[in-house]
């Protein structure tokens, strides 16, 4: 029973680090709180299914084997992102945080309409690698495949993006650029090719969450990005923003809070755990305004 | 032709003038200090020549190249490096991978192991300090730091914006120390903003003299030490 | 009078100015239009009583807000618990406290005391949200509009849940909605007059130096956010009554876009703004509304999908921050100028 706590809230987790590492990427490279973010999942997850507005969906791309749709879709993600960059954010470079966040979500407006003409507004049912449903037996507890999966999937992204912001080139620019983009141009780093880069990064984690998401729920819903976006914000400024190591564990706190949350709750109280979770984390701010897991020396960056 | 030519260059901030119509030209090899008051807008002309502002009217050159209009990265990797005022240094990253930022602009990557190693010898704190992160440094390493940084780049010309300030004197003359020395090895064209005239005269060079954002004076650092020009410059025309 | 007074006298202009434009907006939609467009046009100065009230805090803070749809939706609510039949609510909402579930009251009170609510509602909540940095504060907002949301979703014995309320009295006309307009505008140019109002436009425009100078931001911001709020209550109580029915998801996500495109097409950085990019948009959305329902050109028919006019929306208010970041009227607020308002009064410098 504990353990298969620990799974629910390592799984549940998990998504939410991704999903914060997408929004913290771009926050700290362009100080861009990407409200379409949600809709950059969401558009991944119908990237999936023929585009039509009946109400049962035929599997597309999705139904082309796990080696060829995993990196595909990714592409999609990063491909949406770098597409919106292009077209919504380069133009805006030089305006406020403010009014970049205020962009995002009118792009997010957009996304979510364009998919709700083109693929109708009903949820569709579909059904990906439906055999990892089955529950294996691990350490005296019934897990189901999918779960330990998804555990292995998330830790496998964020050691390969760890290894790619230590060891890589790009990685080293935009660590650098985070910190002071003005300098990082004087010595040569190109904004564009960085920004792009970050955006890329960003969409291809976009489709990882848009993948596992699929598989758990098995419902393709124009406003299912929607949720794990806001979760993903939270956890951006719990773990300070622009902070990825705080975003990745503020994500993980949240998962544990919420599967502990829904085990502790009584029965008539569950439906509100998500209110009870945006409560407790408007409380921690009001405690740690700089944020959970910021560093006592991390100026404010906002 | 000149390393660096300035052409009527004017630098505003909305309706505030910081640089006024100003030209002069830089030989290649030479060391130019710019001196001036507060405010004088020397910070201003380094940012204007590194491309981070805008120049109102005027034009910039590098060898013959114009730079005005570029954006930073495209100036840098013409050979331009900066040292900015304040250090900038990255904080979160280790020393190593400051040195490292730069190096993505240059084409001869097989010499930068041996930069790197040359500039650990010019600068040996960096070197036993390289995995450490660069926030933890004081603030003369941080201005080594800065300055190794922008060699890393292999510039063929470098800004270099106040370098004594917030240093200890004795901190100062070992970075000046190291800056004509890296000089001399390297056949840079050096620009340095040193508000201490007196500091400039004492390291040697050409200066120019910046006062409300015009060039009041130009000549040898040294015989400009003691010259009343340099009150003049300061505390504007004495009476007759 | 000196030139000074005559153009703090001209500045007091603008609310008058905003109201008469209003006024003829009214009259115009009343001589000329059908029932549709009156139903427009009341839905206009609702629109204009929320975004007047969102500018009081946005437009004065510069932190932008995704919470205000929230003091909407509780607004609504109140309105609705205390002005519905007792039998109505016995049968909807049978977990309402004996004293709301018996209360018939009128629906005047009922909308001042849905305003007040929600600004009560603000007061706590803003205590807390607001002690954070500008972005953090606004993805905090984020995170309240969402919680308000999923209470109201769930507190079915209460709120209904996701199914509607329904009967509310439908006494919203345009006029109605001219005079809550109204008293917004003018309590907006009055808090932006006032030495609050002026302390927070002093945090926007310069955060450092406005807090060496010793200005409390947090209780200015707090302040509007307040006041800010009880329009937004107010504004959903009117949209409860000119439907006659509310539901959670009325006062989500699309109301906070539609709140946002608004301001940032007028532009946020005055009074004017806020009303004019409410009547520019308003007319845009009533367009393609229709364009949405079909029309017949010739003997076509034509038809926009549902959703063409988010996107459509969604589109314009990215091309108004791209090409005019600072909105339609770029700040500026319609004023007469000091000259005439001097009148003879001859003008000294």
């Amino acid at each position: 029973m504990t353990l298969q706590l620990v799974f629910d809230a390592l799984s549940l987790g998990g998504i939410y680090a991704i999903a914060a590492l997408g929004i913290a990427l771009i926050f700290g490279v362009m100080k861009l709180v990407n409200f379409a973010h949600g809709q950059f999942i969401a558009f991944a997850v119908f990237a999936l299914i023929v585009p039509s507005t009946d109400a049962v969906a035929v599997m597309g791309l999705g139904a082309a084997p796990a080696l060829v749709l995993v990196p595909a879709l990714l592409a999609v993600g990063a491909g949406l992102a770098v597409a919106s960059e292009y077209l919504v954010f380069r133009p805006l470079r030089n305006v406020s945080p403010v009014a970049l966040m205020v962009a995002s979500f009118a792009l997010g407006v957009v996304i979510q309409n364009a998919l709700l003409v083109i693929y109708g507004g009903r949820p569709k049912a579909i059904s990906l690698w439906p055999e990892l449903g089955k529950p294996v037996r691990l350490l005296g507890a019934e897990v189901p495949m999918l779960q330990i999966m998804v555990i292995c999937a998330v830790l496998l992204v964020l050691a390969l993006l760890a290894i790619m912001l230590k060891r890589s080139r790009v990685g080293l620019e935009m660590r650098a650029a985070a910190e002071d983009f003005g300098m990082a141009r004087l010595l040569g780093v190109r904004a564009n090719a960085v920004i792009a880069g970050a955006f890329a990064l960003s969409g291809a984690l976009a489709a990882t969450v848009a993948l596992v998401l699929v598989a758990q729920t098995g419902v393709a819903d124009v406003r299912m990005g929607g949720q794990i976006m806001l979760i993903a914000f939270i956890a951006t400024v719990v773990g300070g923003m622009g902070s990825l190591p705080g975003a990745v564990a503020a994500g993980f706190a949240i998962g544990a809070v919420s599967v502990a949350l829904q085990a502790v709750l009584p029965i008539e109280a569950r439906p509100f755990r998500d209110a009870f979770l945006y409560g407790l984390v408007i409380l921690v701010l009001l405690l740690r305004p700089q944020g959970l897991f910021a560093s006592a020396s991390a100026k404010p960056r906002v | 032709m000149s390393k660096l030519g300035i052409f009527d260059l004017s630098v505003r901030y909305g309706k505030l003038t910081a640089v006024n119509n100003i030209s002069f030209t830089v030989a290649e090899g030479e060391r130019v200090f710019i001196s001036g008051p507060n405010g004088a807008g020397k910070s201003s002309l380094l940012a204007a020549i590194a491309g981070e502002v805008r120049a109102a009217h005027g034009r910039i050159e590098m060898d013959g190249d114009i730079l005005s209009g570029r954006v930073p990265e495209a100036i840098a990797r013409r050979g331009l490096s900066m040292v900015p005022e304040g250090r900038r240094i990255f904080r979160a990253l280790s020393v190593q991978e400051n040195l490292m930022v730069g190096v993505g602009l240059r084409r001869d990557k097989t010499a930068v192991p041996d930069d790197l190693e040359a500039i650990y010898a010019a600068f040996p704190i960096l070197g036993t300090r390289r995995h450490a992160n660069a926030g933890a440094l004081s603030g003369g390493q941080q201005q080594m730091l800065a300055i190794g940084r922008a060699l890393m780049t292999n510039p063929k010309l470098m800004l270099v914006d106040e370098p004594s300030l917030g240093l200890a004197p004795r901190v100062v003359d070992e970075v000046y120390d190291r800056l004509c020395s890296l000089q001399a090895q390297r056949g840079l064209t050096l620009v340095i903003v040193e508000q201490s005239s007196a500091r400039a005269g004492r390291v040697g060079g050409r200066m120019l003299l910046l006062r409300g954002g015009q060039i009041v004076a130009d000549g040898d650092a040294a015989s400009f030490a003691a010259d009343d020009l340099l009150k003049e410059a300061y505390f504007g025309k004495a009476a007759p | 009078m000196t030139e000074h007074q005559a153009r703090k006298l001209a500045s007091l202009t603008t609310p008058l100015l905003l109201i008469a434009l209003l006024t003829a907006f009214v009259l115009l939609i009343d001589a000329f239009g059908d029932r549709s467009l009156g139903r427009m046009a009341a839905e206009t100065l609702i629109r204009v009583t929320l975004v007047v009230g969102f500018w009081i805090f946005a437009g004065n803070s510069g932190v932008i807000s995704f919470g205000h749809a929230a003091f909407a939706c509780v607004g609504a609510y109140v309105s609705a618990w205390m002005t519905l039949k007792p039998a109505m609510k016995s049968l909807l909402l049978p977990g309402l406290p004996d004293w709301v579930a018996q209360a018939e009251w009128h629906v005047l009170p009922a909308a001042v005391v849905a305003g007040v609510m929600a600004a009560l509602l603000a007061l706590a909540t803003g205590a807390a949200i607001l002690r954070l940095s500008g972005i953090a504060a606004s993805i905090a907002t984020f995170a309240f509009l969402a919680m308000v949301n999923t209470i109201w979703a769930n507190w079915t014995p209460v709120t209904g849940g996701t199914s509607s309320v329904v009967g509310l009295a439908r006494y919203v006309t345009p006029w109605v909605g001219l005079g809550w307009a109204s008293v917004a505008i003018v309590v907006a140019a009055i808090y932006g007059a006032s030495a609050s109002g002026l302390a927070l436009r002093a945090t926007r425009e310069d955060e450092v130096a406005a807090s060496a100078s010793g200005i409390d931001r947090y209780r200015h911001r707090l302040a509007a956010f307040t006041v800010s709020a009880f329009f937004c209550g107010v504004g959903g109580a009117l949209m409860g009554h000119l439907i006659g029915v509310i539901n959670p998801d009325g006062f989500y996500l699309s109301l906070t876009f539609l709140m946002l495109a608004m301001l940032v097409v007028g532009g946020i950085g005055s009074l004017s703004g806020a009303v004019v990019g409410v009547l520019v948009v308003s007319i845009a959305v009533e367009g393609l509304v229709r364009l949405e329902k079909g029309v017949t050109l010739g003997a076509t028919q034509f038809a926009l999908p549902a959703g063409s006019q988010e996107i459509l929306i969604g589109l314009a208010m990215i091309f108004v921050l791209i090409f005019r970041s600072a909105g339609l009227l770029a700040g500026r607020d319609l004023i007469l100028p000091a000259a005439w308002v001097a009148g003879r009064a001859k003008t000294t410098k």
